[in-house]
């Protein structure tokens, strides 16, 4: 059964839900599902921006077929080569084809790489800035580079103020019947799976984000919907969007908070991690949220690190070096070019403690403007009471740092 | 051109040789044996003008050119090593750099009454971990306004401690290696300015060589020879061409053995004949002419360079190099030939086989002089490789940023009272304090006694002194595991118990990681230690080089040794942060692939040298990536 929704006059939703991927990227936990978004304009010509994964290729087709209603498919624009929206380009091809395609020159080359028969085809390719008239509407294309791909590009219908975004603005999660970021509660229900979506996928490539906000604030006052390829539509607020992702683009913390991620083999070290929040809650400071680093996906941890302006990082030491699942989160911040963060250690070893050196060496030599402070807490296997003043003093200095910031 | 000396060079050889066979031959036995320096000798070639050779007359000197130099070393050395030696340190080390870097008061003061040979010269680059890489020199010269204060020490010093004038090198600007380095002119007798023992030296042993110790040595400023960082140029300059007079040594010293050796061979009948007749004995000897004639070649073409102003440190590198590689194999030839009897103390050639063997050392090793030779063969070598490791990193003390302020000046009582007045003005109340016995993780203030506390009664001193400190006893691990003097519960350190108060004194206490790893968080850290290298030193806030037993009852007396007040609950002082290095410049990430060029780092695959600033990329550079061009780069 065809499943469509209009967006705003001639122009349609044609994506697909997708509730049975278990990792987005066969990496990220998706436990809300995801939306492939694909739409489509019937203007003098009739014209598809971007597809969906293979996956959902036949909803796609059916959906298209629905709202052509007989007519030719006349232009499939291609905003972004990642196959969950570029694998059923060959399909289209297949049954519309005398189609034409508009990408660029990267993005060709990339269709060529994954096999798609795009050179038995007319194609037109465009540039940075380039318009295309379809009739009524006409559209302008700007380059977005490693957002989060090279060839990235959105579309921008200066007719009625559509963007095509691409993967930006884009977040995890099924719409289900919803199409607008305003049919759904968005701040309570969606915020968190689109941080962990734009921090994890796009989270290295903040530089890039802002170039392609500053491109977007020349425009801003005619922008009318944000059309992403993954979640809701954006049509009213869209700056309380907008905003999350220029402070996320700048690696600036968006709550004064601290954020506790602990490592603990027998309960020692959460037993700390617990007693330390509990102490930071005591004083006041109640926004604190605490996770186990084994048990939690590294796609949260790093989310929430994007959130938070502080971090405790509580380890055991385990083979000399810092406890693995500890390490990999580590590497995984440095990855995805975590900085600006104020951190807190608590280490424990119960013969020789290395943890909490080799997080510190991490933290600042490997990763950008990482402050970490001189206070630390040591254990030898469990934090007894001889070492609550330890951990008021680390309170206390936590405290002091959060309030040194504006 | 015939390669041969002049007329005037012959007769200059000659006159030397005069002086040498009649002045140092019937002594050389002696000096040897008794380790003795020919100060008569050396006077009289001051009077002879030998003192000043290769200098212009105005300075003194005889005005003549550095072959005859080369010629005065050789034939000194041709009688006696050590003698030549002498000349060859106050010649090209000890005056040279006063003549080509000194201003002209320095020369008027220093240069005249070197080339007169009114005073003896000296260098003093060497030092127990900077030999040939003069980067790890430590004798440091701190810039007091009007004066340098010079600290540490020198060794292997030729012609110390009978020198009067030395040329030394020292750190004024550290951590930036060689660069940091200058050159000053230090007189003897200056006060603070002492000499370790003669080396007993296995050969050259009539050459005098000694330690220098420099405590806290004034250097007038116009004392500092060239300008502030400087030294190293200098140093390696003056070596260039001391190099020539080493060689001249070499060569000096293998062609008296060989001298001998042919003698002997004519004398020495075996089988009928003078062993020379011997085809074995005359080979030998040919050999030992070619390797002369050809070391003598390389000498003189190397002084000819210099004095024509040529380009000539790989020619006198090659020179001192070859020159003393071929007195080693000269001199154990010549006593080869002498068999047993050239064995025996007092044969000459068993003094020149152990005096050549340093020409092979000093100055710049062979090997030293043959990587002088390659850099001037293949340049500079390839920059070292990987990531991070690129980055010049120092690193940082255990206890992090200190202020490390040192209390020298004045005696004991005053360095104590400039100490007691620092704490106070740091906000510590001596009128308050908390009891003895206060747990250490718990105690604001903390008196800790080391292994260098000595004899267990000297714990009372800590005991009194952490009293009018108004502070805890501590210890390091070894007074309270091995010596017992004090519970297991009261030692600090990474496995013992963390200070993490306000006020650390730690007496006696030489500084070892895991007791410094204890004391991090401490927010100021006095060491108070006899022994001046001791890591406590660099590791904590306030110091003084001194004895336990007068430096901490002194302490005691300026804190106050009235009852305390109990002390109002601990305000931790704040420690600060390690300061971030700043980048250099911004980075900037490729939009082909999300590489990102970091300044630091450079790119090593494109020879991009580390410390290259974005803009200063060629113009043709690309992505090493995915080979973007330069302008698919955003700023990070």
């Amino acid at each position: 059964m065809y499943c469509v929704r209009n967006v705003t006059e001639d122009l349609y939703w044609v994506g697909a839900n997708d509730h049975r991927l278990a990792l987005f990227e066969n990496a990220y936990p998706i436990p809300r599902g995801v939306t492939y978004n694909s739409y489509l304009l019937l203007d003098e010509k009739t014209v598809m921006f971007d597809t969906v994964d293979w996956s959902a290729c036949r909803q796609l087709v059916e959906n298209a077929q629905h709202v052509l209603n007989g007519r030719p498919l006349d232009y499939l624009v291609i905003n972004h080569l990642e196959p969950d929206h570029a694998a059923s380009i060959d399909e289209i091809l297949l049954r519309w084809p005398d189609v034409t395609l508009i990408s660029n020159e990267k993005a060709f080359m990339l269709m060529r790489q994954f096999g798609f028969h795009v050179d038995s085809h007319k194609i037109i390719e465009v540039n940075e800035g380039d318009t295309f008239s379809f009739g009524k509407h006409t559209v302008t294309f700007v380059f977005a580079p490693m957002v989060h791909w090279p060839e990235v590009m959105v579309t921008f219908d200066t007719t009625n103020g559509v963007l095509f975004s691409a993967d930006a603005f884009g977040t995890f999660g099924t719409l289900d019947g919803k199409l607008f970021a305003d049919e759904v509660n968005f701040d309570r229900d969606w915020l968190d799976d689109a941080r962990r979506y734009l921090t994890n996928i796009v989270g290295k490539y903040g530089p890039h984000i802002q170039l392609l906000l500053k491109k977007a604030g020349g425009i801003l006052d005619q922008i009318k919907y944000i059309c992403p390829l993954h979640g809701p539509v954006w049509r009213k607020d869209l700056m309380y969007f907008i905003q999350k992702y220029d402070i996320w683009s700048r690696y600036e913390p968006e709550e004064k908070g601290i954020l506790v991620v602990y490592a603990s083999m027998y309960g020692n070290t959460e037993s700390a991690a617990q007693a330390l929040a509990a102490r930071l809650c005591d004083k006041g400071m109640t926004n604190v949220a605490l996770y186990d680093v084994s048990s939690t996906n590294v796609s949260q941890l790093i989310s929430e690190t994007f959130k938070y302006s502080h971090l405790v990082l509580a380890s055991v030491t385990y083979n000399l070096g810092i406890y693995p699942a500890m390490h990999n989160y580590l590497l995984d911040m440095k990855a995805l070019n975590v900085q600006k963060r104020t951190v807190a250690i608590v280490e424990n070893g119960s013969w020789a403690c290395k943890s909490g050196d080799l997080m510190q060496k991490f933290l600042t030599e490997e990763m950008k403007d990482m402050t970490v402070l001189n206070e630390r807490v040591s254990m030898a296997s469990a934090l007894g009471e001889d070492k609550e003043v330890e951990l008021d003093t680390l309170v206390d200095a936590i405290l002091d740092s959060m309030n040194e910031k504006k | 051109m015939l390669f041969k000396t002049t007329q005037q060079h012959e007769e200059l050889r000659a006159k030397v040789r005069n002086f040498a066979e009649e002045k140092v031959k019937p002594l050389t036995f002696l000096l040897d044996k008794e380790n003795e320096f020919p100060a008569e000798a050396v006077a009289e070639l001051g009077k002879m003008g030998l003192l000043g050779i290769p200098y212009p007359k105005e300075w003194g000197g005889l005005g003549l050119d550095i072959i005859s130099y080369a010629i005065a070393v050789e034939e000194l050395s041709r009688i006696d090593g050590g003698t030549g030696v002498i000349l060859s340190a106050h010649t090209s080390l000890g005056t040279w750099p006063i003549f080509a870097f000194g201003t002209e008061a320095q020369k008027k003061k220093y240069l005249i009454p070197l080339c007169k040979g009114e005073k003896l010269g000296a260098f003093g680059l060497t030092e127990p971990n900077a030999g040939s890489d003069a980067g790890g020199t430590e004798t440091t010269a701190v810039d007091k306004g009007d004066y340098y204060l010079l600290n540490g020490g020198k060794i292997f010093i030729t012609n110390a401690p009978k020198a009067d004038t030395y040329v030394v090198f020292a750190v004024t600007t550290p951590d930036i290696g060689t660069h940091g380095i200058s050159a000053f002119i230090v007189e003897k007798g200056w006060k603070g300015f002492e000499f370790g023992d003669h080396y007993d030296k296995m050969g050259i042993r009539s050459s005098s060589t000694a330690e220098l110790i420099f405590n806290d040595v004034k250097v007038p400023k116009e004392n500092l020879l060239g300008k502030e960082g400087d030294g190293f140029k200098i140093a390696m300059a003056t070596l260039d061409g001391g190099r020539i007079g080493i060689a001249s040594q070499a060569l000096g010293i293998a062609q008296g053995a060989f001298e001998q050796a042919v003698d002997y061979a004519k004398e020495r009948v075996q089988f009928g004949k003078p062993i020379g007749f011997q085809q074995a004995i005359s080979f030998k000897l040919s050999d030992m002419a070619t390797k002369l004639r050809c070391a003598r070649l390389l000498i003189y073409s190397a002084a000819e360079m210099k004095e024509n102003h040529e380009p000539y440190g790989m020619e006198s590198a090659m020179a001192k190099q070859y020159a003393s590689d071929i007195a080693l194999e000269v001199t154990n030839d010549a006593l080869q030939i002498f068999g047993g009897t050239g064995y025996l103390k007092g044969m000459e050639v068993e003094r020149m086989y152990r005096d050549a063997k340093i020409t092979t050392i000093y100055e710049g090793t062979n090997e030293i002089q043959r990587v002088v030779i390659a850099s001037h063969i293949l340049g500079k070598p390839p920059k070292k490789t990987g990531g991070a490791d690129r980055r010049m990193q120092k690193p940082a003390p255990i206890t992090g940023v200190r202020k490390k302020v040192l209390f020298r000046e004045g005696d004991s009582k005053e360095q104590v009272q400039a100490l007691a007045e620092a704490l106070k003005k740091d906000g510590f109340d001596f009128t308050v304090g908390i009891p003895m016995d206060t747990p250490i993780a718990r105690a604001e203030r903390v008196v800790s006694a080391g292994k260098g506390i000595g004899d267990k009664k000297n714990m009372k001193l800590i005991e009194n002194l952490a009293r009018a400190a108004g502070a805890a006893v501590g210890s390091s691990r070894p007074v309270a595991e091995t010596l017992k003097y004090v519970p297991l519960n009261r030692y600090v350190g990474m496995s013992g118990q963390k200070f993490t108060g306000n006020l650390y004194i730690a007496c006696g206490i030489s500084g070892a990681t895991q007791h410094l790893k204890g004391i991090k968080d401490a927010s100021i850290i006095v060491a108070i230690n006899k022994n001046a290298n001791a890591p406590i030193f660099k590791n904590c806030d306030y110091g003084i080089v001194g004895d336990v037993n007068e430096i901490l009852p002194l302490l005691a007396e300026a804190l106050g040794t009235a009852e305390k007040q109990p002390a109002p609950p601990m305000v931790k002082m704040k420690r600060p942060q390690m300061p971030r290095p700043e980048p250099i410049g911004p980075r900037y990430v490729c939009s082909g692939c999300g590489y990102e060029y970091v300044p630091e780092l450079g790119d090593e695959e494109s020879e991009i040298a580390p410390g290259t600033l974005f803009q200063n990329l060629p113009e043709d550079w690309v992505c090493p990536e995915c080979a973007e061009p330069k302008d698919q780069f955003i700023e990070a």
